[in-house]
């Protein structure tokens, strides 16, 4: 139960902040450029993304053995949760600037001025480009924690609630959601990704947690207190004059 | 060509900001496999977290007092 909650829940945010950032560059492209090519160019990246997503999970679900699964794919979970952990802490410490989607929108606006030819093929690459990359991440969310936790039907419908929920959000109201907490969102993914992905690796190196699952709550506990801890010292350090 | 250069790349830096940090990451959880595989008691994987949580302090704060030092 708290698994497929837990899996729910960091596909679905997971491919929440992603979504953000990609419907940004797709809006950034339709509003200056028509809509036509850049819809045709999200179109593809969603098709790509979707195959990627049936290949790989259908490959670790099937064919890699349990405790391999969660020992390879827990480690590259770990690593994933520590690098969106890492950036949330320099965030948080102001060392590194807050994702700002307006200032995002600006710069892709400001790449995209000038004539634009009835195939657009600048409109279509870019749009393409950017759902593309961005969607990378939330596949491997997806499949590495719904792989694992042997939940992939939740973690998809996770990844695609979130999809459908930004893209409604983005129709309604036809400029960059500014106002969603992105980087609250990628700080709450770090830790959840990172905790799951410990419980994960250690289970198949053959660990047993007490409790169970339940543990993952206490893993999670532990790093978020590091994290606070590592934001507090960045804090308090002197500026060099 | 360029396209595929960018999702090698986008795919390297899913895992991988700095390879310090990574190696090291990557070499508490080899010796946590070594404990754990070898002692078999309940609850060690937490140290395994706890000195992964230690790391996140040490990574950070390295590269804020890197980044203050570039200013």
């Amino acid at each position: 139960m708290y698994a497929q909650v837990l899996t729910f829940g960091a596909a679905f945010l997971g491919s929440a902040v992603e979504s953000v950032e990609a419907l940004t560059i797709v809006l950034a492209v339709g509003l200056t450029r028509g809509w036509r090519s850049p819809l045709y160019g999200t179109a593809v990246a969603l098709v790509s993304l979707a195959v990627l997503v049936l290949i790989f999970g259908q490959l670790i679900v099937t064919k890699v053995p349990e405790s391999t699964l969660k020992l390879i794919i827990g480690t590259l979970i770990v690593l994933f949760g520590l690098r969106w952990l890492h950036k949330a802490v320099l965030r948080s410490a102001g060392v590194i600037a807050m994702h700002d989607e307006d200032k995002s929108y600006a710069d892709t606006v400001g790449e995209l001025q000038g004539t634009v030819a009835r195939q657009d093929w600048i409109g279509f690459t870019i749009a393409l480009k950017g759902v593309f990359l961005e969607g990378l991440e939330v596949v491997f969310i997806v499949v590495a924690v719904g792989g694992t936790s042997g939940g992939l039907p939740v973690a998809v419908a996770g990844g695609l609630a979130a999809m459908i929920v930004v893209a409604a959000m983005g129709l309604v109201v036809r400029k960059p959601l500014a106002q969603v907490p992105e980087n609250t969102l990628k700080y709450a993914v770090g830790l959840i990704l990172t905790s799951l992905g410990t419980f994960w690796v250690s289970e198949g190196m053959g660990a047993t947690w007490p409790l169970d699952f339940v543990s993952v709550f206490g893993i999670a506990v532990i790093y978020f207190g590091a994290s606070r801890v590592a934001v507090m010292l960045i804090q308090r350090r002197p500026v060099p004059a | 060509m360029r396209f595929i250069r960018a999702a090698a790349q986008e795919v390297v830096g899913l895992f991988v900001g700095d390879w310090a940090q990574t190696l090291l990451s990557v070499a508490i959880l080899a010796v946590g496999w070594l404990a754990l595989s070898r002692i078999h008691v309940i609850g060690l994987a937490f140290v395994v977290a706890t000195a992964l949580a230690v790391q996140l302090v040490y990574a950070t704060t390295v590269e804020a007092r890197k980044r203050a030092r570039a200013h």
